[in-house]
């Protein structure tokens, strides 16, 4: 357990070390494997424009450009993704004080399906009297929809309850994914289904330059802000009646963390599909190591599930040749069987006693 | 501090709880709330801490409008010390009591060497220095009792709020955290189960049925048979003991099932 800012700060470097080794590792494996230390040139000299003999003539073009304009933002989208998924999924559990709160649990995966299947099968169809149908708007909008109902349905009445708020999301849950299998149910185009049942698996291979700087400075800021909130989610841990004599209103700052990590989750799943089992696994993972303490649990948290989803993309993207494994599979094939491992063991418990 | 509460009232859905109750605590005075269960006891705490809002009625500490003032103002000044204290999630002992330091910090304040060293006399004050790591969910319910209290104990209150504290503890634990929380001579208001305890160490007693105040005096002036019957519709002797010269209560088993 990490009790005290020595071993904290430690892990913390021994952590960004890994992080950035891990992110080299990665840029330079794949179908054109590219050395180690011609990778860390390229990077070094697009990064800092460091003189270090001519790169380009050193190292051919195309290599350059399949790491600059590939496998670079690639691995960006990746580690913002990792991030963002296992930072949103601690502070679930924290706000809802369940450990087998994730970051779709108040139904954020199936808006943001619904959303996409809307795009993918009714859009073109429609795009000709209402513009363009963009999938990443639609699944954004789905999965805000389905949050601002989960919040309505869970206020309504007396005070927002837990037990109200996961009841509200698995209705919400069910009644979209009712819906998208509607939509997919009476499509007459294949090739549409095909992509609807790929898009819910998860896919980071679309990402490109453009789409970094958006989504990187969302999750910089609502990670700060919550690397901020140690002492309120410590609190939260304790329940409603004991936060309130610490000087803490929790229902106010639940609402505004489930809004805040809700729209970060958002963000994330409109651009890469669904990834389970990160949000859920890397918090449980970290607690092992640090206790629940927010103040040690939140960076850790955040630096592990960026390592976590570097690595598991990489196996993705290289486990069958010439071909790429949809990135959910994998953080499933992955995490369940660790997860059955702490399971089996017991010395871990779930934050249960 | 002192704590006045004047006609306070709770109700839920058309169900009337708290009756206009009034009482009030002292400067350092240690003063109980005893009756039966479902009387309103913890209701009414729960409305002093914050946890429920007044109907209507008042509850001032000394010039801080308890109902109208923000969580973090009171908790600045009264630490509760509840039934609460079952989390999901693991913490060691010291990260426990560190949150007592919660309500004086600014959000991106680190814990500062007067938060330490606070933590450790709280700590020690409740003989858990030594056990600081170990991890709060696999103590005894003594234990996380005593952690509670050191928890409270760190917010540096000015006023002290008991709801059942001894609950579930064996004799030695009650003792020590009554003596604690008397020794500290600050204003204290606690609900209590044990007649003979809250003779022992209330200075002042508050005797609530059906959610209205019964009666209040001093525990020798208002603890009698009469009253006792009245209350919880059980027979009993009261004397002074020879060992302690405290008051004695014998119940008698005679009680209709």
């Amino acid at each position: 357990m990490v009790n005290n800012k020595r071993t904290f700060s430690s892990i913390l470097l021994l952590l960004i070390g890994l992080l950035f080794i891990s992110m080299i590792v990665s840029v330079s494996i794949g179908q054109v494997n590219i050395s180690f230390f011609d990778s860390c040139k390229i990077l070094l000299y697009k990064f800092t424009g460091l003189n270090i003999g001519n790169v380009d003539t050193v190292i051919p073009k195309m290599i350059s450009d399949v790491i600059w304009q590939i496998r670079i933002p690639r691995i960006l989208l990746v580690v913002i993704v990792g991030a963002g998924l296992a930072l949103c999924g601690s502070v679930m559990q924290a706000s809802i004080q369940n450990p087998l709160a994730d970051p779709y649990i108040l139904g954020i995966s199936s808006g943001a399906s619904l959303g996409a299947t809307f795009s993918i099968i009714l859009g073109h169809k429609l795009s000709s009297f209402l513009g363009e149908f963009d999938l990443i708007i639609c699944a954004f909008l789905g999965a805000i929809l389905a949050t601002f109902l989960v919040l309505v349905l869970s206020s309504v009445g007396e005070k927002m309850s837990v037990i109200k708020l996961i009841l509200a999301g698995t209705v919400v849950n069910a009644l979209f994914t009712a819906l998208s299998n509607l939509f997919v149910y009476f499509a007459k185009d294949a090739e549409g289904v095909r992509s609807v049942s790929f898009w819910t698996m998860g896919s980071l291979s679309s990402a490109e330059w453009k789409d970094i700087p958006l989504i990187a400075a969302i999750v910089i800021i609502i990670g700060v802000f919550f690397l901020s909130q140690w002492r309120i989610m410590n609190a939260m841990l304790m329940g409603d009646d004991a936060a309130m004599t610490l000087g803490i209103n929790l229902n106010v700052y639940r609402k505004i963390y489930l809004v805040i990590s809700a729209i970060l989750t958002a963000v994330i799943v409109s651009t890469c599909g669904i990834i389970g089992f990160v949000g859920l696994v890397i918090p449980h993972i970290v607690r092992i190591f640090t206790g629940s303490n927010h103040r040690y649990l939140v960076p850790i948290v955040i630096l592990v599930g960026a390592i976590f989803l570097i690595w598991t993309d990489l196996l993705a993207r290289t486990v069958i040749s010439n071909s790429e494994l949809p990135i959910g599979i994998v953080t499933s094939l992955f995490g369940a069987p660790v997860f059955m491992h702490m399971l089996i063991k017991k010395k871990y418990g779930f934050g249960g006693n | 501090m002192k704590l006045t509460v004047n006609n306070l009232s709770f109700s839920v859905s058309d169900l009337e709880i708290i009756k206009s109750i009034s009482l009030k605590v002292n400067e350092g005075q240690f003063v109980g709330i005893i009756g039966p269960n479902g009387c309103g006891k913890s209701t009414l705490l729960k409305n002093i801490y914050k946890v429920t809002k007044p109907s209507s009625g008042m509850i001032f500490l000394d010039d801080l409008d308890i109902v109208k003032s923000s969580p973090k103002a009171i908790a600045k000044k009264m630490g509760v010390v509840g039934q609460f204290n079952n989390t999901n999630f693991d913490f060691t002992i010291r990260d426990m009591v560190m949150m007592g330091r919660t309500p004086h910090k600014k959000m991106l304040e680190s814990d500062s060497k007067e938060d330490e060293d606070l933590v450790n006399c709280a700590l020690r004050k409740v003989n858990l220095k030594q056990h600081e790591l170990k991890h709060f969910s696999y103590l005894s319910g003594g234990e996380k009792q005593r952690v509670i209290l050191a928890r409270a104990l760190a917010q540096e209150p000015q006023f002290l709020i008991l709801d059942e504290p001894t609950n579930h503890l064996d004799i030695k634990y009650q003792i020590q955290i009554l003596s604690l929380v008397q020794s500290l001579k600050i204003g204290t208001l606690a609900a209590l189960h044990d007649l003979s305890l809250a003779a022992m160490y209330c200075e002042y007693l508050y005797v609530i049925k059906d959610g209205q105040v019964l009666t209040h005096g001093k525990p020798e002036e208002i603890l009698t048979p009469a009253l006792v019957k009245e209350v919880y519709e059980v027979d009993c002797q009261i004397y002074q003991n020879e060992y302690t010269k405290n008051l004695v209560i014998a119940y008698h088993p005679n009680i209709a099932i």
